[in-house]
């Protein structure tokens, strides 16, 4: 197990009656980006502004990332943090260097400068091309899931990403609550208090939106940052637990299931923490899919509803593995509409097993759902609460809301 | 002469494991007390007031303790020879059990060598394949050892959150062959205790099984210090109370107390128990020494109690926060880790041992100094420690 020792060396210290000496020292570089045009639509009823933007001024919408951005910025500076702590690799104008100005950074160097007066999809790639090239230890961002997913078409997982809520949508999973949160969250991490692990990153299915349909999709998982889970080795020595290791822990259990249901179909869920699981125990999943699995063998990969009521048909005993995904902790109606009404009612809401790491529970300790039909989605409501399995045979109780987002 | 070939250095981890530890500040720099563990005691040389020390009624250098240990040596030797379950059980163990059995209001009892042999030794043996531990997400490390040791289903409850433990029951129910819920009596952190008499009520409806750590409640709450059956009023009704004879009464040793059928069931399966030397004489002629005097002389829990009520009422009107302790337990919260140290630092330079507990143990913006009240300190004391806190606390812009 790859463990690290805590940080906090507070009480080994005052055993000893040393001086404690904080010497924290924080030469990050942090990569900043915001798109000054996110969330114009939101106050207008669109259910985003990229690609309509004109639609959105024409209806009376003004900027708001800005605010937003400088917000979060003025209330990570409140913090007693020197100038010099922080390197800002941003780009020009209101895509970073203004708002950094408003609050009185000077400790940044400008790498992109976006040419028309009023910014793109494409400058946003084109910005975070110029980020892979500085070695950045996060790249903060404002906007909504259109720019998430727009950065993490070129970053993908080489740099953490941390999100200032600004956007229309904020489903994917590396935002912070709100901007003084986020502010929080960069201090956090800049102290080594957290930790990078997963995150999705979700956005509105566009194909199907433009046929007048609403769903959300998960479109892949990037790094985000993460509380640590801690264990206790000594009395007051604790060890941080990597994610992958809590993850291993996640597939011991579910290795355990299989082998105690060997006539049983079970369905992997989409994310991350399923993912891992598969990999364990050598199956071949697919991360943003559905995929069946019988006795410890994959019988057939990234399949749709239809497919699955198929299966269903051959193999009547059946189990969903499910994981939250996302900043709200959908484990059905986001990311997994393959899962719908039908699927689950075949297979019995007693038949989910949901997943989840702890530090994940923590961020999201409301499971929701919303699978589109009422009548089940009140069955899940009746339920109130799911167990969530947490390590090796260990479980604990989160509340289950079926309210849409 | 031949090279010696070595497959592998199979000790260099030890020193560098503890270089790691020394170079990150994370070892033990052990104190030594240089007198006994007293209300004031010698700590590396200094006298200080000791509010971190377990011994709550004062009774580790009571008079009668330290008699009884020794015409236990005298009569039956410094050391008992084996085992208990071999040629190891002698008649002044037995006398203990039943001693404490009367005390604790149950129908039997077990002494184990430690509390933590109690737990790693007892909790493995009630559960297994196809049952449930369900446990307080604040228990000590000694149940999360045991627990660990188990073959069973584990779950986790909220911290006294009787909501959160009946709908992991309901669960639970339609599952397991057995569900055992485990508790800490006392929470070592916070001082809080468990609602005992709710979660029996709860362990009722779903035939659950009750096992409570009561190695903080032992000796101070409930009628004469007999514990948490005994502060609820349902003496006998919890499946296992497990204590400890290390803390208020003084001593050493783990207890279980409960019924025949489970003293029974414990001895023959604890591998703790079986494979551990039992106690020297002198141990158990404490251990029942310690019974006497809290049978006979209720002013030291009273004068637990009444110091535990005057110190937290004037902590609290100094304007410390003192968290929701119910016990002689009383964190006093300060929030930041490195403000809890510089805290415990200044006070033990002032002549006040109280140790900080900081994150993870606790919440990151909860980290407190804990502070353990002793039924010896005097009201003189008191308030040379409350004075100091009243000074210390408006340095550091706590109060």
């Amino acid at each position: 197990m790859k463990k690290s020792l805590i940080l906090d060396q507070s009480v080994f210290k005052s055993c000893s009656y040393k001086h404690l000496i904080f010497s924290y020292h924080m030469s990050v570089t942090i990569g900043f980006i915001v798109n000054p045009i996110a969330g114009m639509g939101g106050r207008v009823g669109l259910k985003g502004t990229d690609d309509v933007l004109d639609k959105a001024v024409t209806l009376g919408a003004h900027p708001v990332a800005r605010q937003k951005a400088e917000e979060m910025l003025q209330a990570f500076c409140a913090v007693t943090l020197s100038n010099d702590d922080v390197l800002w690799v941003t780009c020009d104008g209101d895509m970073g260097d203004n708002e950094l100005r408003t609050v009185g950074i000077t400790n940044k160097q400008i790498v992109y400068a976006p040419s028309g007066s009023t910014t793109s999809v494409d400058d946003t790639k084109n910005a975070c091309k110029k980020f892979l090239k500085v070695p950045l230890d996060l790249l903060l961002f404002c906007g909504g899931d259109g720019t998430a997913r727009d950065i993490f078409t070129i970053i993908d997982k080489k740099i953490p990403l941390l999100g200032i809520p600004s956007g229309v949508k904020m489903h994917s999973g590396v935002f912070g609550i709100t901007t003084t949160a986020t502010a929080k969250m960069l201090q956090e991490f800049i102290m080594k208090r957290l930790t990078v692990g997963d995150a999705e990153i979700m956005d509105v299915d566009e194909e199907l939106y433009r046929k007048g349909e609403w769903k959300v999709r998960l479109y892949g998982i990037a790094k985000g940052i993460i509380e640590p889970t801690y264990i206790q080795v000594g009395k007051s020595l604790f060890e941080s637990v990597s994610d992958d290791d809590l993850k291993d822990e996640l597939a011991d259990h579910i290795k355990d299931e299989l082998e105690k249901h060997p006539d049983w179909l079970f369905l992997f869920g989409t994310g991350g923490t399923i993912d891992h699981i598969a990999q364990k125990l050598n199956i071949e999943n697919t991360l943003l899919g559905i995929d069946a699995v019988y006795q410890k063998k994959l019988l057939a990969q990234d399949v749709n509803e239809e497919q699955i009521l198929r299966l269903l048909k051959k193999y009547p005993k059946a189990k969903i593995l499910l994981s939250p995904i996302g900043a709200q902790g959908f484990i059905l109606g986001r990311g997994n509409l393959q899962l719908s009404p039908e699927v689950i009612n075949k297979i019995g809401i007693e038949n989910i097993i949901v997943v989840s790491t702890p530090s994940k529970l923590i961020h999201t300790p409301i499971l929701r759902v919303d699978t589109g039909d009422k009548r089940l989605d009140h069955r899940f409501a009746d339920q109130g609460y799911f167990m969530v399995v947490i390590g090796y045979r260990l479980s604990r109780v989160a509340k289950l809301q079926t309210n849409s987002f | 002469m031949m090279a010696q070939i070595t497959k592998r250095n199979a000790n260099k981890f030890l020193k560098d494991e503890y270089d790691e530890l020394v170079k990150n500040h994370f070892e033990w720099n052990i104190r030594i007390l240089e007198s006994g563990s007293k209300p004031h005691s010698i700590v590396n040389g200094k006298e200080v007031i000791m509010m971190c020390s377990n011994n709550y009624l004062n009774l580790s250098n009571h008079p009668r303790l330290i008699k009884g240990a020794i015409d236990a040596a005298k009569k039956y030797g410094a050391g008992s020879g084996s085992v208990r379950a071999i040629a190891g059980t002698m008649k002044i163990h037995t006398e203990v059990e039943k001693r404490l059995a009367k005390f604790k209001r149950t129908e039997s009892t077990l002494i184990y060598q430690t509390g933590f042999a109690a737990n790693s030794g007892l909790i493995p043996q009630l559960v297994g394949e196809g049952d449930i531990v369900i446990s307080d997400e604040l228990n000590h490390g000694s149940i999360i050892d045991g627990v660990r040791l188990t073959k069973s289903d584990r779950a986790i409850y909220k911290h006294r959150d009787m909501g959160d433990l009946e709908r992991v029951l309901k669960d639970a129910d339609k599952k397991y062959r057995r569900i055992l819920i485990i508790t800490d009596g006392v929470f070592s952190m916070d001082g809080d205790i468990a609602p005992m008499d709710k979660i029996v009520k709860l362990a009722n409806e779903f035939g659950a099984m009750t096992y409570v750590d009561d190695a903080h409640g032992e000796g101070v709450i409930g009628e004469d210090g007999r514990g948490i059956g005994a502060h609820f009023h349902i003496e006998g009704k919890i499946d296992v109370e497990m204590g400890t004879f290390s803390k208020a009464f003084g001593v050493v040793g783990g207890l279980i107390a409960g019924s025949q059928d489970l003293v029974n069931f414990a001895y023959n399966k604890s591998r703790t128990w079986l494979l551990s030397g039992s106690h020297p004489p002198a141990v158990s002629g404490a251990q029942l020494a310690a019974i006497d005097v809290l049978e006979t002389e209720p002013e030291h829990v009273k004068r637990l109690w009444d110091n535990t009520k005057y110190f937290k009422k004037e902590l609290n009107s100094l304007g410390f926060n003192t968290g929701n302790s119910e016990t002689p337990i009383t964190p006093v919260i300060v929030g930041d880790s490195g403000k809890a140290k510089e805290l415990s630092n200044k006070l033990y330079d002032e002549g006040v041992f109280a140790l900080p507990i900081v994150f993870p143990m606790v919440a990151r913006d909860k980290a407190r100094i804990r502070t353990m009240m002793n039924a010896g300190l005097t009201k003189k004391d008191l308030d040379f420690a409350l004075e100091k806190f009243e000074k210390l606390g408006k340095q550091l812009s706590i109060i």
